[in-house]
C-alpha cells in the first residue's frame, strides 16, 4: 500500500515537471520565497529614508529606484512580498478549510444539512463581492478589538470570508459522487465512523481538485489584496506590500513610474506562476492528459 | 419552466432577506457613520450635528431603523442619500444603465473573445497555438486590472498618438465627447480603454475554461462516433463538441458575475465611467449609508436575476434537463 | 500576436476618432475644470465637504460682499460695505444698513431685491433648515426692516463681530426656492438661481457639470468664457494626463509636487501654491492613557515631563520634512493662529537639534538602551527599566499624512525613542466620546492630525484649550483632548470671547499660541498650501487662500 502510495505520488510529480512551464514557475515562485526570507540581506532596510534622496531612477545603486521618501524599492519590494504571499497563502488556506469542511458535511450527509449549508453558500455567491470586502474591512478595522487593528489579518480573514464558497461548492460535489462508490459503501457496511470515512478514505481522493483549486484562489487572494490596498482598504502603512507601495505611487505615475511598475509587476509575476503551477497540477491529476512532446 | 422560475424567485426571497439583515447591522454598527465629516469641520457646532443625528432618525435603535428601511425598500422606496439629500432610487438609476453597458459590452467581447480561442486551442492541445494561447491568456489573467488600466492610460492616451491630428488615440474621461452626448460611436470611442481592461482578464479565464471543457467533451462517445461517422471537422467541433462545452460555461458565467461587478469598479474609477461601482466607492467613503445599502441590495438582486436567467438558458441548451 | 493586437487597437482609435471625436465645436469658449469627486449639493450652507464650494462659487455664492485675495472684505452686490464712517454700522455697532447695487436680477430675470436678504436671514437662522456651515450670527440678528427694495437694516442682539462675512457667501432668492424648513428638498440646490456669473445648465451624475454665462450678470460684457464644465475625474494620473493633452484647463488639488508637474506640462500648463487652511500638528496625550480615566488627574508616564516633550520637538526635521519629503508644498507652521486676521507669528523654540533632543532625554532620565530605544531610569513618572515607546495616532488614506508619519518615526528613531504608527479610519480618530474615539476617551501618546479654518475662531479653540472642555463622561463633547490645564490660557480665552475689539482679541490668541509654544501641549509642524494647475492659456484669474477654484471666474479669458 505504501509503496503505491510512494509510485503514485512520483507519478504526478513527473507528471506535473513534464509540463515545463510549471517547472519554471516552481522555479521562479521559489526564488521569490527565498529572496523575500532572506530580505535582511539587503544593503537597505525597508524603513531606513534618505529624503533627499527621493525619486531616483532605477540605476545600480537602487535596483528599482527609490520612492517619495528615499527609500530602497527593491528592498522594500522584498518585504513586501513577505506580506502578500503570507496574505495569499494563509487567506487560501482559510477559504480551503471551511470549503472542505461545509462541503464534505453537505456532500456526505446529504438531506435537511446539505439545503442549508448551501443556501448559506448560495447567499454568499450572491453578495457583490468586491462590495462586501470594502464594507467588512471597514466594518472590522473599526471595532477597536485590538488584534483586528492588525490590517494584515483583517485583510486575510476578509478574503478568506468571502470565497471559501468555491472550495465548498466542489468538495461537495466530489464528495456527492464520491460517497456512492463501492470501497465507501463497503467501509460503511463495515461500520467506520462518519468522521473516518470522511477524513480517511474520501477526501484523500478529493487532494488533486482541491490543490488546482486552491492554486486558483490563491493567485486571486495576491490580487484582491492588491486592489484592496490600492483603493486604500487592504494592508496599512507602514507595512509594506506590493499593493499599498502600489497606492502610494497614484499620484506619482509620471513622476516615477518605476514606484508603480515594478510592484505591479511583482503582482503579475507571481500571479502567472501560480497560474502555471495550477495548469501543471490539473495535468499531473488529469487521466487523460497526453502529452505532445 | 416557468414554475421552476417562479421557484426559484421565491427561493431567492429569503436570501435576499439574510444578506439584508447582514449588511444593514454591518453598515450601521460602525461607529462615526455619515456624519463623521461633518464632526471634524471646525465651522459645524457640535450641537448642529447632534440636531442633525435627531433629524435623520440616527439615534434610533438599530432594529427600528432597521425595519423602517425594510419596510421602504419593500414599498420600493430605497430611502434619500444623506449628502445627496436625493432618493436613493433616483441616484441608482442614473447609474445602472452605465455599468450594464460597459459590463455588457465587455461580457460580449470576452465571449467573441474566448470561444474561438477555447475551441481552436481544444482542437489542437499542446500545439504551438495552444501554447502561446495559454502564455497569452496567463498574462491576462495575471494583471491586475487597476495597474493593466493605468498602462492603457499611459500607452495609449498619452504616449502614442495619432500621427496626423496629434491628438490621443483614446479618450481617458466619461462617457461622451463635450457636447457629443447621444453619439453612438463617440461611445463606442470611450468606451474602448475600459471594455479593454475588464474584458482581458475575462477572455482568459473563459478561453481556459471552454478549452478544458471541450477536451472533456471531445473524450465523450458521442463525438467519437459522430467523427467515426466521418462527421467534418467544424461539424464535429462547433456543432456537437462546443454546445456540449459550453453548458458548464453558463453556469459559471452565472457565478462570476459578482466578480465582473468588482472589476467594473476599479475599472469606473480610473476611466471616470460614472457607474454603479463609482456610486458605491463615493458613498463609501462618505458614509451615505442609504446610497451603500440600495447599491449592494440593488447589485445583488441583479445578480439574482442573471442566475436564474443562466439557469434558464441551460435548460435552453440542454434539453436532457428537466425542470421538475 | 501582441504586435497584431496593437495594430488593431490603434486603426480602431483611428476609425473611431476620425469620425467620433476631434472637433468640440459647440459654439463658443469653454474652459473645462478637473474636480476629484462629485459635489453633493451647490447650497454652500448646507455642504460639509470643500469639494461643493468649488463647483458653487461658480454660480451661487455671488453675495453682498466677498473677501478679496488679500483677505479684505470687499463690497459685490452690496454698494459698500457698512461701516462707522458710512454710517452703515451704528456707534453700538448692533446696526447694520446694507444697500443694495441698483438694477440686480437674479439670474432667471427677477429684480434682487432686499426682501430677499431678509429672506436669506431667515433660513439661516432657522434651526429647522438643516444648514451646516455659516449659520453663526444669523440667531444674533433680532429684527429686520426693509424700509425699500435695495435698503435692509438689520439689528443685533449683541454686537457680532463677523457680521460682514456672513453675507459674503451667496443670497438666497425667495421666488425660487421654497420653505426655509424644507431646504434639503430645495430643487434649487441642485439648479440654483444666482446672482453669480454662471447657471448650471446640465449635470450628469459622476460625470460632468456645465454651467453656461448667466445672461443677468451684474457686471456689464462678463463673464468673458461662454461656459464651464466640472469634469469629476477621480483617477490622479487620468486628472493629469488630461492636462497634458489640453483637454481641460483647470485642475483641482494635483497629486503632483510643482517642480515635478511645471516639468511634465512645460509649456501647458503650471501649478500654483497659495496658502492653504490644514494646520499639520502632533498632540500629545498629557494624561495616562489607556488608564479608564478621562480626566487630566494622573499624568502621562512617559510624556506627561515636559522635557520629552520638548526632546521629541527638537529631534523632528522640519526642514527636511517641508522641503524633501513634502517638496515645498507646505509652509512652516509653530502655532493654532496660522492666518486671518488673528494670526500670530512666533517663532519656533526647540527647532531640529539632535543633541539637544539627546541632552533633554538623558535629563529627563531616560537612558540608551540595548536596541536603541531608551528605557527609564529615574524619570520623573515612569517606572524605571519602561521603554520610550509611543503610539502615533493618525487617519488612513491621506498621503502627506502617511509620509510625515514615517518620516517622524524614522527622526524619533535617531534619538532613542520609538513610535508606532497606528492608523485609524477617519470615523473612528474623529469619533466621538460614545463611539470610544480614543482621543475622547484619553486613550491615545501622540495624535497627528491637520486641522482647519474658521472665520471666527473662538468656538473652536475655546474647546480645543480651556480646561473645562476636558472630556469626561459627564462632559463628552469637550474637545480638549491634550487634558491641558493652563489657567492664563483660560483666562486669554475668555478675554478674547467677550470683547469686540479686534486687536485685544488677537492680543488673546497669541498669549494661548505661545503657552501651546511653551507648555507644548502639540507640535505644530506645517500648513498645507492649495494648489491648482491652470493651463498657460488661460488668464485673468487669481487664486486666493479665501476663495475656491471658480472664485472670480468672471475675468477669466484665453490668451
Amino acid at each position: 500500500m505504501i509503496e503505491r502510495e510512494q509510485s503514485m505520488g512520483w507519478l504526478i510529480t513527473r507528471r506535473f515537471f513534464k509540463h515545463k512551464l510549471a517547472g519554471i514557475a516552481i522555479g521562479v515562485l521559489a526564488i521569490l520565497v527565498f529572496a523575500s526570507a532572506l530580505a535582511f540581506v539587503a544593503p537597505y532596510s525597508p524603513t531606513d529614508q534618505e529624503p533627499t534622496n527621493s525619486f531616483q531612477k532605477p540605476g545600480i545603486q537602487h535596483w528599482f529606484g527609490t520612492d517619495e521618501l528615499g527609500r530602497d524599492i527593491f528592498t522594500r519590494i522584498l518585504y513586501g512580498s513577505r506580506v502578500s504571499l503570507t496574505v495569499g497563502l494563509l487567506s487560501t488556506f482559510l477559504s480551503i478549510a471551511v470549503g472542505v469542511i461545509v462541503g464534505a458535511l453537505s456532500g456526505y450527509f446529504g438531506g435537511w444539512i446539505d439545503t442549508i449549508l448551501m443556501r448559506i453558500t448560495d447567499a454568499f455567491l450572491t453578495l457583490p463581492t468586491i462590495f462586501v470586502l470594502i464594507l467588512l474591512a471597514g466594518f472590522l478595522r473599526e471595532q477597536q478589538v485590538p488584534w483586528l487593528q492588525n490590517s494584515v489579518l483583517v485583510v486575510i480573514i476578509i478574503i478568506a470570508a468571502l470565497s471559501w464558497m468555491w472550495p465548498a461548492r466542489l468538495v461537495r460535489g466530489l464528495f456527492l459522487v464520491l460517497r456512492e462508490r463501492e470501497f465507501i459503501t463497503a467501509t460503511r457496511a463495515l461500520g467506520g465512523s462518519h468522521l473516518r470515512i470522511i477524513v480517511q478514505h474520501i477526501l484523500p481522493n478529493c487532494i488533486g481538485p482541491i490543490l488546482v483549486s486552491g492554486t486558483l484562489q490563491m493567485a486571486s487572494a495576491i490580487i484582491t489584496e492588491s486592489g484592496l490596498s490600492y483603493l486604500g482598504f487592504g494592508v496599512q502603512p507602514p507595512t509594506p506590500t506590493w499593493g499599498s507601495i502600489l497606492s502610494t505611487a497614484q499620484n506619482q505615475v509620471f513622476r516615477a513610474p518605476w514606484i508603480a511598475f515594478y510592484p505591479g509587476l511583482m503582482i503579475f509575476i507571481t500571479v502567472m506562476a501560480i497560474n502555471y503551477i495550477g495548469d501543471g497540477l490539473r495535468d499531473a491529476f488529469d487521466p487523460y492528459v497526453i502529452h505532445a512532446d | 419552466m416557468r414554475t421552476y422560475a417562479l421557484r426559484r424567485i421565491a427561493q431567492s426571497i429569503p436570501i435576499l432577506f439574510i444578506i439584508s439583515v447582514m449588511l444593514f447591522f454591518m453598515v450601521r454598527s460602525a461607529p462615526g457613520g455619515p456624519l463623521t465629516a461633518a464632526r471634524r469641520n471646525p465651522n459645524i457646532s457640535k450641537e448642529q450635528i447632534q440636531a442633525l443625528e435627531e433629524k435623520l432618525g440616527l439615534n434610533d435603535p438599530l432594529p427600528v431603523q432597521y425595519g423602517r428601511w425594510l419596510h421602504d425598500m419593500l414599498s420600493g422606496n430605497l430611502g434619500d442619500s444623506i449628502k445627496f439629500h436625493r432618493p436613493v432610487n433616483e441616484m441608482i438609476a442614473e447609474r445602472i444603465p452605465n455599468t450594464l453597458l460597459l459590463v455588457g459590452i465587455s461580457f460580449l467581447v470576452t465571449l467573441i473573445a474566448a470561444i474561438p480561442i477555447g475551441v481552436w486551442s481544444a482542437r489542437k492541445p499542446y500545439s504551438k497555438f495552444d501554447y502561446s494561447m495559454t502564455t497569452v491568456t496567463f498574462i491576462g489573467q495575471s494583471i491586475p486590472v487597476y495597474w493593466l488600466g493605468l498602462g492603457l492610460i499611459i500607452i495609449f492616451y498619452v504616449t502614442i498618438k495619432n500621427p496626423v491630428t496629434g491628438n490621443p488615440f483614446f479618450p481617458v474621461g466619461g462617457m461622451n465627447t463635450q457636447g457629443r452626448s447621444g453619439d453612438v460611436l463617440d461611445l463606442l470611442w470611450h468606451l474602448a480603454l475600459p471594455v479593454t481592461a475588464l474584458s482581458l482578464g475575462w477572455i482568459a479565464w473563459y478561453s481556459r475554461f471552454l478549452r478544458s471543457s471541450m477536451l472533456d467533451v471531445l473524450h465523450e462517445d458521442y463525438v467519437r462516433t459522430a467523427r467515426a461517422k466521418g462527421a467534418a471537422d467544424n461539424v464535429v467541433y462547433y456543432k456537437h463538441a462546443l454546445r456540449n462545452a459550453i453548458l458548464p460555461l453558463v453556469t459559471l458565467i452565472a457565478l462570476d458575475l459578482p466578480s465582473l461587478f468588482a472589476g467594473a469598479l476599479f475599472v469606473e474609477t480610473i476611466f471616470s465611467w460614472p457607474g454603479m461601482g463609482r456610486l458605491f466607492w463615493d458613498a463609501a467613503k462618505g458614509r451615505d449609508y442609504p446610497v451603500l445599502l440600495g447599491v449592494v441590495m440593488i447589485t445583488a438582486v441583479l445578480i439574482i436575476v442573471c442566475n436564474i436567467l443562466a439557469d434558464l438558458a441551460y435548460g435552453w441548451l440542454n434539453p436532457q434537463v428537466k425542470y421538475d | 500576436m501582441k504586435l497584431k493586437l496593437l495594430t488593431l487597437f490603434v486603426v480602431l482609435g483611428l476609425i473611431l476618432s476620425a469620425c467620433g471625436g476631434g472637433a468640440q465645436s459647440s459654439g463658443g469658449q469653454t474652459v473645462t475644470l478637473i474636480i476629484p469627486e462629485e459635489p453633493t449639493t451647490l447650497n454652500f450652507f448646507m455642504a460639509d465637504a470643500a469639494i461643493v464650494r468649488q463647483v458653487a462659487e461658480a454660480t451661487a455664492m455671488t453675495g453682498l460682499a466677498t473677501i478679496d485675495e488679500n483677505g479684505n472684505y470687499v463690497p459685490v452686490l452690496a454698494q459698500e460695505l457698512p461701516t462707522l464712517e458710512n454710517g452703515g454700522l451704528s456707534d453700538d455697532y448692533q446696526t447694520v444698513t446694507w444697500k443694495l447695487k441698483e438694477g440686480l436680477k437674479w439670474s432667471d430675470g427677477e429684480a434682487i431685491t432686499s426682501d430677499d436678504v431678509r429672506f436669506t436671514v431667515e433660513v439661516l437662522s432657522n434651526p429647522g433648515s438643516g444648514a451646516l456651515v455659516g449659520t453663526s450670527g444669523f440667531d444674533a440678528i433680532k429684527s429686520i426692516e426693509t424700509p425699500d427694495d435695495l435698503t435692509t437694516v438689520l439689528t443685533y442682539s449683541e454686537p457680532y463681530p463677523g457680521y460682514l462675512d456672513q453675507f459674503a457667501y451667496g443670497l438666497y432668492p425667495r421666488h425660487a426656492t421654497g420653505e426655509p424648513s424644507d431646504m434639503a428638498n430645495w430643487e434649487w440646490n441642485r439648479n440654483p438661481v444666482g446672482a453669480g456669473p454662471f447657471v448650471v445648465s446640465a449635470w450628469t451624475s459622476g460625470e460632468s457639470i456645465t454651467l453656461t454665462k448667466n445672461p443677468n450678470y451684474y457686471e456689464e460684457g462678463k463673464p468673458y468664457i461662454d461656459s464651464l464644465v466640472f469634469r469629476i475625474v477621480p483617477e490622479p494620473a487620468a486628472q493629469t494626463a488630461m492636462m497634458l493633452n489640453g483637454e481641460a484647463q483647470f485642475q483641482l488639488w494635483p497629486g503632483e509636487f510643482k517642480a515635478d508637474y511645471d516639468k511634465l506640462l512645460k509649456g501647458k500648463a503650471t501649478q500654483h501654491l497659495i496658502p492653504g487652511i490644514w494646520n499639520m500638528a502632533i498632540d500629545f496625550n498629557l494624561s495616562a492613557p489607556f488608564d479608564g480615566d478621562p480626566t487630566a488627574e494622573t499624568p502621562h508616564p512617559i510624556l506627561g515631563d515636559i522635557r520629552v516633550r520638548q526632546a521629541i520637538a527638537s529631534a523632528i526635521n522640519y526642514q527636511s520634512l517641508q522641503q524633501d519629503v513634502l517638496k515645498g508644498s507646505v509652509t512652516d507652521s509653530t502655532n493654532p493662529f496660522a492666518y486671518g486676521w488673528y494670526q500670530c507669528d512666533l517663532p519656533r523654540k526647540f527647532g531640529y537639534d539632535v543633541d539637544k533632543a539627546n541632552q533633554l532625554l538623558e535629563e529627563a532620565g531616560w537612558v540608551m538602551g540595548d536596541d536603541g530605544i531608551r528605557v527609564a531610569k529615574g524619570a520623573m513618572y515612569a517606572e524605571d527599566g519602561t521603554r520610550l515607546s509611543l503610539e502615533l495616532q493618525g487617519y488612513t488614506a491621506f498621503d502627506p499624512l502617511q509620509l510625515t508619519e514615517e518620516f517622524i518615526v524614522e527622526n524619533l528613531k535617531a534619538v532613542g525613542v520609538e513610535a508606532r504608527i497606528q492608523n485609524y479610519d477617519f470615523s473612528i480618530i474623529f469619533g466621538t466620546y460614545e463611539d470610544n474615539s480614543p482621543r475622547a476617551i484619553g486613550d491615545y501618546d501622540m495624535l497627528i492630525f491637520d486641522r482647519g479654518f474658521t472665520t471666527e475662531p473662538q468656538g473652536y479653540n475655546f474647546d480645543a484649550y480651556h480646561s473645562s472642555r476636558i472630556p469626561t463622561a459627564e462632559n463628552p463633547t469637550g474637545g480638549n483632548y491634550f487634558r491641558w490645564v493652563n489657567p492664563e490660557v483660560d483666562k486669554a480665552l475668555e478675554v478674547a470671547g467677550s470683547n469686540f475689539d479686534i486687536q485685544t482679541r488677537k492680543d488673546a490668541y497669541c498669549t494661548v499660541g505661545q503657552a501651546v509654544i511653551d507648555d507644548m501641549p502639540q507640535v505644530y509642524l506645517y500648513l498645507f498650501q492649495d494648489n491648482y494647475g491652470v493651463a498657460d492659456n488661460l488668464e485673468g484669474y487669481v487664486l486666493s487662500t479665501w476663495g475656491s477654484m471658480s472664485w472670480g471666474a468672471q475675468n477669466w479669458k484665453y490668451k
